[in-house]
């Protein structure tokens, strides 16, 4: 059996991503099992979703703890202590990351003891959809590590995205993306050192009854979510040309979060650790002083 | 009239009695930030923008009241964007909730505990879920017993944080999670949305009215009108949600300036019941142009045109400002 793990952020299409696996594994012949993670859903919050495919009836249910493979479909969620994508990862098995560097980088900067393959995802699907939506693509390049065929996951594409949305173009040009995905990765093999054995103890820890006024979770601070750093959210980055800015003030009228802040000369700038991302400032100047620039996170994160 | 930047004459040194000069541009709108950002909200969320707005206006000096919704995420333990106090509620109970806290203030002042220049605004927050279904009878008793509170409603016209279901606030032939147009029925929601305003204005509050976050300048004098009345002071902010709505998140403040250009949501305040409009489109935008950017609506266009929705969407638009007779 393998066991699979995806980690996306809300919106990126992990949920559909293990969707799409585990239908093809379906139309293969095998077992599968696929499910998301639920909690509240928002665009940008850290999301995992599961697959279990086995030539056997799976008797497994619930959250995989130790998977066989992950897939990283946010490289930013790597660095995320809540998060912690590779946590629980077999010895020999596969981390795949979606990153615009070597494996080699990632694994010495990541820290990780598993193989580790990257694939620069969110550039093929840029360029091959025009959106930073991955679900299909991370499907295909999951379908390729597991050993599936590329009539199955083409069939599980149409299946899965005919219920989602309409547009037969774009479609179209998921099916050609997932496949292409398919063949961009060198498929590595799975050795694993431990035996493939479920753990019989039971892991759930009960919590003793507690007063409210020690369990309810109250908040004795103000002000203090920018430690979150909700920066490493984006895909694009606002980018600045201030040659043409006339300090107008309607970008910091229009950021949603208040990360526009303005400098001593009254210019304004962005507070690039917790923006977003969502450009409305690009889309709202009305000189054109703003314009959007692919975020590579490990580009400067390694060349530390 | 109250005039600009006078002080009432019965007043005391509070921010209450103090009626704040009305603001003219962009360039006056308060820079200090009361709600910081890193919230766990969606990237070019309206009804945040809305709401960063709504807190410079009110200031520091409140306490909120969250019913369920997406904005109780803004304060996941242990972290807050405020600055202020803020009290989690259930959904149908957050108008009671700021009974409770009213009244213990109240009583605090009363008893000399409480120095009256401490004194807080309480402040209702809720989505349109809660304040067009769950909540209503709630908010109702609470207009009715002249509760001295803030309501505002961040309207995204669905269940936004559960994944997009219907709510009342939902628009004629919009498509939700509970909502999907089909064979059966082609349109989507076949329901109309709910008068939410004329539902609160049967109760002539003091002070009512709808806002924009694609307006700020708008919006904040509302809040500065609003200070001079005791008792409810309520607002609906149309909030464009990027995923609900299925539109890009740079998107949100175009949709909700096209909501105001098209004369879907009308920009209008009521004084214990009798309703001004702040906002009049010059010439008013086609809907379709509001409708086809957007992809709830998107099942109208394609595959194949449903003229018959459209024409029913824009008559009633049309109809409205008709009845108000600003319709150029």
């Amino acid at each position: 059996m393998y066991r699979l793990r995806f980690h996306g952020r809300g919106g990126q299409g992990a949920r559909v991503a293990s969707k799409v696996l585990g239908t093809a594994a379906f139309l293969d012949g095998y077992y599968a099992q696929d499910f998301p993670l639920y909690g509240a859903e928002r665009r940008g919050a850290p999301v995992a979703a599961s697959t279990r495919i086995s030539e056997d009836p799976i008797m497994e249910r619930g959250v995989i703890s130790a998977p066989d493979i992950v897939i990283v479909m946010d490289e930013t969620l790597l660095q995320d202590p809540l998060t912690m994508p590779v946590s629980g990862i077999k010895q020999g098995g596969i981390v795949l990351i979606n990153t615009a560097h070597s494996p080699e980088e990632a694994k010495v900067e990541y820290k990780i003891t598993a193989q580790v393959l990257t694939l620069d995802i969110t550039k093929i699907g840029l360029d091959m959809l025009g959106t930073p939506i991955l679900s299909t693509l991370a499907g295909g390049v999951a379908a390729r590590i597991v050993g599936l065929s590329e009539d199955s996951l083409r069939d599980a594409v149409k299946k899965i995205l005919s219920e989602i949305i309409t547009d037969k173009r774009l479609l179209d040009k998921n099916v050609a993306a997932a496949l292409y995905c398919f063949n961009a990765i060198t498929p590595a093999k799975i050795e694993l050192k431990t035996t493939d054995t479920i753990k019989k103890k039971s892991t759930v820890i009960s919590v003793p009854f507690e007063p409210a006024t020690v369990s309810s979770p109250a908040i004795n601070a103000t002000g203090n979510t920018p430690l979150r750093m909700t920066g490493n959210w984006r895909v694009f980055r606002p980018d600045w040309n201030y040659d043409s800015c006339t300090r107008c003030m309607i970008c910091v009228a229009r950021c949603p979060d208040g990360c526009i802040l303005v400098n001593e000369d009254g210019y304004p700038y962005t507070d690039y650790d917790n923006c977003k991302g969502c450009l409305i400032c690009v889309e709202e100047c009305p000189t054109n002083s703003l314009g959007k620039v692919r975020e590579v996170h490990t580009k400067k994160v390694i060349g530390k | 009239m109250a005039g600009n930047g006078e002080i009432k004459e019965d007043g005391g040194k509070g921010v209450k009695d103090m009626v704040m000069e009305r603001i003219k541009s962009i360039k006056d709108i308060p820079p200090e930030e009361n709600m910081l950002p890193g919230t766990p909200a969606c990237a070019g969320c309206g009804g945040l923008l809305a709401l960063r707005h709504c807190m410079k206006a009110l200031g520091r000096k409140i306490v909120i009241v969250n019913a369920a919704g997406c904005f109780t995420l803004l304060t996941i333990y242990p972290y807050t964007p405020f600055k202020n106090s803020w009290l989690y509620t259930a959904m149908a109970c957050a108008p009671a909730g700021a009974q409770g806290i009213r009244d213990a203030l109240d009583i605090l002042i009363k008893k000399g505990r409480l120095d009256p220049e401490e004194d807080l605004k309480v402040v209702v927050l809720t989505g349109d879920g809660s304040a067009y279904d769950m909540s209503l009878s709630s908010t109702s008793g609470a207009i009715n017993r002249n509760l001295d509170f803030y309501y505002i409603c961040y309207d995204n016209e669905s269940y936004g944080n559960t994944g997009v279901q219907w709510s009342g606030a939902t628009p004629f032939a919009s498509k939700t999670g509970t909502t999907p147009p089909g064979r059966i029925c082609p349109i989507g929601s076949e329901l109309a949305k709910k008068d939410l305003f004329a539902i609160w204005n049967s109760h002539k509050p003091p002070y009512l009215a709808t806002i924009s976050p694609a307006h700020p300048v708008d919006l904040i004098n509302k809040f500065k009108k609003a200070e001079q009345y005791k008792g409810p002071k309520l607002f609906i902010a149309l909030s464009p949600c990027p995923p609900g709505w299925g539109i890009d998140s740079s998107y949100t403040v175009k949709l909700a300036k096209l909501a105001v250009d098209t004369g879907v949501w009308a920009l209008k305040e009521a004084v214990f019941g009798v309703v001004t409009h702040t906002v009049v489109p010059k010439r008013f935008k086609q809907v379709e142009e509001y409708l086809q950017v957007q992809g709830r609506f998107a099942h109208l266009f394609k595959p194949v045109r449903q003229e018959a929705a459209l024409n029913k969407i824009q008559e009633e638009v049309n109809e409205y400002w008709n009845r108000h007779k600003l319709l150029l």
